[in-house]
């Protein structure tokens, strides 16, 4: 595998792992010490943002993205391959709009200083990892089309 | 042009550039985007493409996704389906096809711990296929029993699909586990009885293997403490009251974790790639619901469904035509598309249309998910059918594919029975007092 690919699903797991772990504590310790976990909502978000979003770029960089495939069986694999450039270069794209109508939401949310409401954290924390996973995966596009040239 | 009209143009172009391989969700975000431009200007239509990931990165109800996918993925490489598997055949020994109805058996009761037909698939393509080669089954009929049988991980709570929908439906996800369940042990049933319609018209193609001796048996139907164990976690925990669907998932997959570890079934490098696999196909799942949010804000502008439902009421079509078509638009959708986009882009329009003529949002969802269960196995593109494929590459795909005809025959009664009798899924959320 990809060895930024691992890095970006490890550090996924990691906080998949965390939400499965956060959840077990708070339902024990609610249960059985009626002391349940403050702000878990608000915790449980975050870190489904970040694996979500840290897993993205890996998702481009594998190529494991779904498509529809009825046309490889009519066509000869040269078509497919250069419909993959195509199809890769539209992902650039899309991606590239996504971030740009990004970045002045995120700033906005940044300058008027939201914060969630059990805990206080910034609001805008839980942009970092769906912008930061947004750029990752146009430069994972990018990758990818890189390296369909020095395929040919 | 007017919306009516930029809304089909906007379908129609969906559909070509999906068929071109541009990936589902980079495709629905495309057109939804171009679409909401072409009606409300560009303005407005680049701040969507903007909100929307970050408005569903960070909803709570999705959390159940990987949770679910996770304990799915862990259970799988803990062997937990070989045990099933064992379990089952000791429960069907000494009948004709025995092999067949314990896939059939043990896909049920994966299915009520793994949310995934591809998984559950996948799982059982290793375990039950070898074994009934071994005992000279057919192997078309083997591979087509697996294929199907697989698909009941989709219906049989908790499920994948099942999350997704009540997402997109705003439908409350303990109602439709509830609902699913009584349709999904149906279908369980209904292909068993396919099969001992099998075995009694080509008795050759199912031969029979000697019967187990009881205490063998017996040893054997102890493997299921750890399904019932988790199912109990899973979903039985929900409706008790002590979960919400988010920590059912959550607990169910660390005592899947704890079980595995317990019993040596799992070590620590199967467990970081049961959660290397659960994250990348979160994410990748995750993309396609952020394009079909953008596209489904495009088909609500256009007003599609309205208009729709408005036509269909001038032209007089009566409920039961109604259903008809929807179920042919699902069974056309599911022959090439893949399952939860399938309901990713169809719910807007299809679900305000069949609550207009009387049935219920938890009913719907059902139905859809059940239409999914047939597009998995329906040619060219029957997803559980190509992960058997590429797993035996030996047995041809359209060996495979007619080896689930007659499953795919048993799809179609159990949706006939829900169109007739509703109650099939509303009867257990209603007894249940949700």
């Amino acid at each position: 595998m990809h060895l930024a690919a691992r890095l970006f699903g490890t550090l996924a797991a990691v906080f998949l792992a965390a939400m499965m772990l956060l959840t077990v504590a708070d339902v024990v310790l609610r249960a059985f010490f009626n002391y349940p976990i403050q702000g878990m909502l608000e915790l449980i978000e975050l870190g489904l943002a970040c694996t979500i979003f840290l897993a993205l770029p890996a998702v481009f960089l594998r190529d494991e993205h779904l498509v529809v495939d009825v046309i490889d069986h009519l066509t000869r694999p040269s078509v497919v391959r250069i419909l993959d450039l195509a199809g890769a270069l539209t992902s650039l794209g899309v991606l590239v709009v996504m971030a740009w109508q990004m970045v002045p939401l995120a700033r906005a949310m940044h300058e008027f200083g939201d914060v969630t409401s059990d805990l206080s954290i910034p609001r805008i924390w839980y942009w970092v990892p769906v912008l930061l996973g947004v750029v990752a995966s146009a430069l994972a596009t990018l990758v990818f089309i890189v390296r369909w040239r020095r395929r040919g | 042009m007017s919306n009516l009209a930029i809304g089909l143009l906007g379908v129609v172009v969906l559909l070509v550039v999906m068929l071109l391989r541009v990936p589902i969700g980079v495709s629905l975000a495309l057109i939804g985007t171009c679409g909401y431009a072409a009606i409300d200007g560009w303005r407005k239509a680049l701040t969507v493409i903007g909100s929307v990931p970050f408005e569903l990165a960070s909803a709570y109800s999705l959390s159940v996704v990987p949770l679910f996918i996770l304990m799915g993925a862990v259970a799988s490489r803990a062997g937990m389906s070989r045990e099933l598997f064992d379990a089952a055949n000791a429960v069907f020994s000494g009948f004709r096809g025995a092999l067949t109805n314990a896939t059939i058996g043990a896909c049920a009761a994966f299915g009520a711990i793994c949310g995934s037909s591809i998984a559950t698939a996948a799982t059982f393509s290793k375990v039950a296929i070898p074994e009934m080669r071994r005992h000279g089954y057919e192997e078309g009929l083997a591979a087509g029993c697996v294929a199907s049988a697989g698909t009941l991980g989709i219906l049989i709570p908790p499920s994948v699909i099942l999350a997704i929908y009540s997402l997109v439906a705003e439908q409350s996800l303990s109602k439709l586990f509830a609902a699913a369940l009584i349709p999904g042990l149906l279908l369980a049933a209904l292909y068993i009885v396919t099969i001992v319609i099998i075995a009694r018209l080509k008795p050759a193609w199912t031969p029979k293997v000697p019967a187990m001796p009881l205490a063998q048996r017996l040893r054997a139907g102890t493997g299921m403490w750890k399904l019932v164990l988790l199912f109990f976690l899973a979903v039985v925990g929900i409706y008790l009251g002590w979960f919400s669907p988010t920590e059912a998932a959550a607990v169910a997959a660390f005592a899947a974790i704890v079980i595995g570890f317990a019993t040596r079934a799992l070590s620590w490098s199967a467990l970081a790639d049961a959660f290397l696999d659960t994250v990348f196909s979160t994410a990748m799942l995750f993309f396609i619901i952020v394009g079909a949010f953008i596209f489904s804000r495009f088909i609500v502008l256009t007003r599609l469904p309205n208009e729709l439902a408005a036509w269909i009421d001038a032209v007089g079509l009566s409920p039961l035509m109604i259903v008809a078509a929807v179920i042919l638009l699902y069974f056309l959708l599911g022959t090439f598309l893949e399952e939860v986009s399938t309901i990713l882009i169809t719910v807007p329009v299809v679900l305000p249309l069949m609550t207009s003529i009387g049935y219920d949002g938890i009913w719907f969802g059902i139905f859809v998910t059940v239409m999914a269960t047939i597009g998995l196995i329906s040619p060219p593109v029957g997803l559980t059918v190509f992960v058997i494929q590429s797993q035996n590459p030996d047995i041809p795909a359209a060996k495979i594919y007619r080896g689930t005809l007659p499953f795919l025959a048993a799809d179609f009664v159990l949706v006939a029975l829900l169109v007739a009798f509703p109650a099939l899924a509303l009867w257990l959320p209603a007894a249940l007092k949700m």
